[in-house]
């Protein structure tokens, strides 16, 4: 027999002061203390604060030495963006041990659809309360839940709830709580739109509530008019959807100039071979398949992909390939306007991973620390000596008209971006 | 040119030339086989530069000459010759094919384009092997070379002579296969000779047995079989160092039935993601059972145990399932025995003799060794 879908079938959970609270959980020191994380430096940014900095005014986002100026006494850690993806990775673990429709939002925060779990684990609030029970106990956090009959008024109501609290928002209640809210309550609604709105005195969502789509299109466009119409009456339609890892990585270089030289071609391959590698160890995927994009002087574009026996996330060996594309192309001297190197066919990197007998693990050890080195040092700290000249520190103008004399376009490929 | 033929010694025989027809686009002469009477023999080449194949057949000669057949061409019409005698003849642009009832007219290509076949040197070191022990060697070893030509020197095999010896070794870096066979040519010399010629050649020794005599130069290899011949250039580049990779001692050693342990990894890594990268197996190998287990959240999981006999510590290891089933189908015999140092050291799989087999063939089976790298867990 099917059971019947509950009304409130959404949860967000959201975890309070994410990258504090986990700081404050490995270091029982830092029990009750004011904690931030961010970088420490002159210009770092507040990225967590706990509850206790809260208190002193501090924010997210709010510039580290002003943060230190309102709580002096305030105890401030760098980022262990390690640690953190560990803890979402239990997080996720945990929640789909719930429900298989999780959504994750960033490292700690993600839609559940618990519609179809209510037999096996009771009503939806239960479910909330469960989880959350279970992120203290596992896992030594607490985390706020929202319950509503859709994602956006789900996550409206964990952000209520916060922190360490739950609220449950029933289908006959949505009209009655929506109205009392500000527009900028609305998913969407940033500060120009709000401020647009407010020029015609449209302050709350039930002002908003009161104009009629086509009005409010003439304020804010088509577009924000059909959402805040929708979200205003607490319609969403978007469904939870599963996580998709991104498709593939890709980065490409245009030159303002037609390249014939096959070294410079070759030498731009290893930078960009460097790039992607760099994106898919941080991602913490390998890719199967390597591909190069070329595009000639008369705008023809071709693309050559070759697929490896075992993933990498190495430039060493992500050049090596697609050098070999290269020249399997026998330019002989043709101009290319366009060269991109692309990885695709992703897997997760960290779960199992084949090891190399020829010793390439000295690579892999060895651009891991590189990656370690620009983090802590910037992106100038380390590089190949093959590509020395292009990435040697330039003074302004040089720099200036290097960056001019060439446009980049890289990016992550998440399904439907249309990319490809 | 003209000539008179038995249909089946001569479509065998255009068959076995048409192996190394080339596909370039670019030299359309290297997609035809050149067929090239003298005195009373037939002779049948064909080239794609890197791999050359020449025969050479008795028939009833009745004018030399040569001429270049399209070779896909050819290979159509030979299947489908009725069964009597093949009379040819060149005539202006055609070469006229009748058999039986049957008459063909093929088109030509120029003659003058076809390159100049290699030729074996006087001073070439030649040594003979049976055929079938050729295949086997070549067999075992072949297939743990690599396919990805970004890294052109792992798509060969090295094949090493020194006196009384010779090594053939293939690695595509994540396994590494080596067998030694006894060589009855003197001379020390090294050759790495693509994975697809060595396969050729493995074909041919199968198919017509006997003997091969193997001629090694510094840029060419050549594999003789009677009155066939196939030639393939080397590769370039400098091998690594294998034999640095091979372990010496053990911290433990396992010995398990073969085709027992090759069906249970069969089994199991049925729930490996075929589409992705291969789902390791991961072997629990305790005194008296080697447990094999892999899957994931995502697919689902398999385990299978059976019965082996470990010396040393229990040890958990994963492997690509297809690089230690290709390892347990070449090591030929009953048992095989795996020695671990641990889990993220290369294992190396060896053929166990029996107990009741007499010297000659346990010196057989302690000259193969299989090498492969773990997955880390």
């Amino acid at each position: 027999m099917m059971m019947q879908r509950p009304p409130e079938p959404i949860l967000h959970v959201d975890m309070d002061a994410f990258y504090a609270a986990v700081e404050s959980r490995d270091d029982p020191a830092l029990a009750g203390v004011p904690v931030l994380v961010g970088g420490a430096g002159g210009r770092g940014v507040v990225a967590s604060a706990s509850y206790e900095a809260r208190d002193y005014g501090i924010r997210s986002a709010m510039p580290m030495a002003r943060a230190r100026r309102l709580c002096p006494h305030a105890v401030v850690r760098p980022p262990r963006f390690d640690a953190y993806r560990q803890v979402s990775a239990q997080l996720l673990d945990l929640f789909r041990s719930v429900t298989p429709l999780v959504e994750p939002l960033s490292l700690d925060e993600a839609f559940l659809d618990v519609g179809g779990a209510v037999r096996l684990l009771g009503e939806p609030a239960q479910i909330g309360s469960h989880v959350r029970a279970r992120i203290h106990a596992e896992l030594g956090l607490r985390a706020s839940v929202g319950v509503a009959p859709n994602k956006f008024l789900a996550k409206l109501c964990s952000g209520k709830a916060k922190p360490d609290g739950q609220l449950h928002l029933r289908a006959a209640e949505v009209d009655a709580y929506l109205l009392r809210l500000s527009v900028r309550d609305l998913w969407g609604v940033g500060e120009q739109t709000a401020a647009a709105l407010d020029r015609f005195g449209l302050r709350t969502v039930a002002d908003v509530r009161a104009v009629t789509e086509t009005s409010l299109a003439r304020i804010v466009g088509d577009a924000a008019a059909g959402q805040i119409h929708r979200l205003s009456r607490g319609q969403d339609a978007r469904p939870v959807s599963p996580y998709e890892p991104a498709k593939g990585m890709s980065a490409e270089e245009t030159f303002d100039r037609d390249i014939a030289d096959p070294d410079l071609l070759r030498t731009e391959v290893l930078r960009l071979a460097e790039k992607v590698a760099r994106r898919l160890r941080r991602g913490d995927v390998a890719a199967r398949t390597v591909s190069l994009r070329l595009r000639y002087a008369d705008f023809t574009t071709i693309s050559r992909s070759r697929t490896l026996a075992v993933p990498t996330d190495q430039a060493t060996a992500v050049h090596r390939e697609v050098t070999a594309l290269l020249d399997a192309l026998r330019l002989k001297g043709a101009g290319v306007r366009l060269i991109g190197v692309r990885a695709s066919n992703l897997v997760p990197s960290g779960a199992a991973r084949q090891l190399d007998l020829l010793g390439d693990d000295r690579w892999s050890r060895l651009e891991r620390a590189a990656d370690v080195a620009r983090t802590r040092f910037g992106e100038a700290a380390l590089t190949r000596g093959a590509l020395l000249d292009d990435d040697a520190p330039r003074s302004g103008d040089a720099a200036a008209a290097a960056e001019d004399w060439r446009s980049r376009r890289e990016g992550d490929e998440r399904p439907g971006s249309g990319a490809d | 040119m003209k000539f008179r033929a038995e249909r089946s010694e001569f479509a065998d025989a255009a068959m076995w030339a048409l192996r190394t027809v080339g596909a370039r686009a670019t030299l359309p002469a290297l997609s035809g086989v050149k067929l090239e009477v003298s005195g009373d023999r037939l002779s049948l080449s064909s080239t794609d530069l890197e791999i050359a194949s020449e025969l050479s057949v008795a028939v009833q000669a009745d004018r030399d000459g040569m001429a270049l057949v399209p070779g896909r061409l050819l290979g159509d019409v030979v299947r489908s010759l009725p069964n009597a005698a093949v009379s040819a003849e060149v005539d202006g642009d055609r070469l006229h094919l009748v058999c039986g009832r049957a008459q063909f007219a093929l088109r030509l290509m120029p003659v003058e384009d076809f390159p100049a076949l290699p030729q074996i040197s006087e001073q070439a070191a030649i040594a003979v092997m049976k055929a079938e022990e050729f295949a086997r060697t070549v067999a075992q070893v072949a297939r743990a070379s690599s396919t990805d030509d970004a890294r052109p020197v792992l798509t060969g095999v090295s094949l090493e002579a020194s006196a009384g010896s010779l090594t053939a070794a293939a690695t595509d870096s994540y396994r590494l296969a080596v067998r030694t066979v006894p060589w009855d040519a003197g001379a020390e010399t090294t050759a790495l000779v693509p994975r697809r010629a060595l396969d050729e050649a493995r074909r041919s020794a199968e198919q017509l047995g006997a003997e091969v005599r193997i001629a090694i130069e510094p840029s060419q290899v050549t594999f003789t079989f009677g009155d066939r011949r196939l030639t393939s250039r080397l590769i370039e580049g400098k091998y690594p160092d294998y034999r640095q990779l091979i372990p010496v001692g053990f911290e433990r050693r396992l010995a398990v039935d073969r085709a027992e342990l090759m069906e249970v990894v069969r089994r199991v890594s049925v729930v490996g993601e075929s589409n992705t990268t291969a789902t390791p197996v991961t072997l629990h190998v305790t005194s008296d059972t080697v447990r094999v287990t892999a899957g994931s959240g995502e697919v689902g999981q398999a385990e299978e145990s059976l019965p082996g006999t470990l010396e040393g510590e229990p040890i958990e290891i994963g492997f690509n399932p297809r690089y230690l089933s290709d390892g347990l189908d070449v090591a030929v015999s009953e048992r095989v025995v795996l020695e671990f140092r641990d889990e993220l050291k290369p294992a190396v799989l060896r053929p166990a003799p029996a107990d009741d087999q007499d010297d000659s063939a346990k010196e057989q089976v302690a000259d193969f060794l299989y090498l492969l790298m773990p997955v880390r867990l």
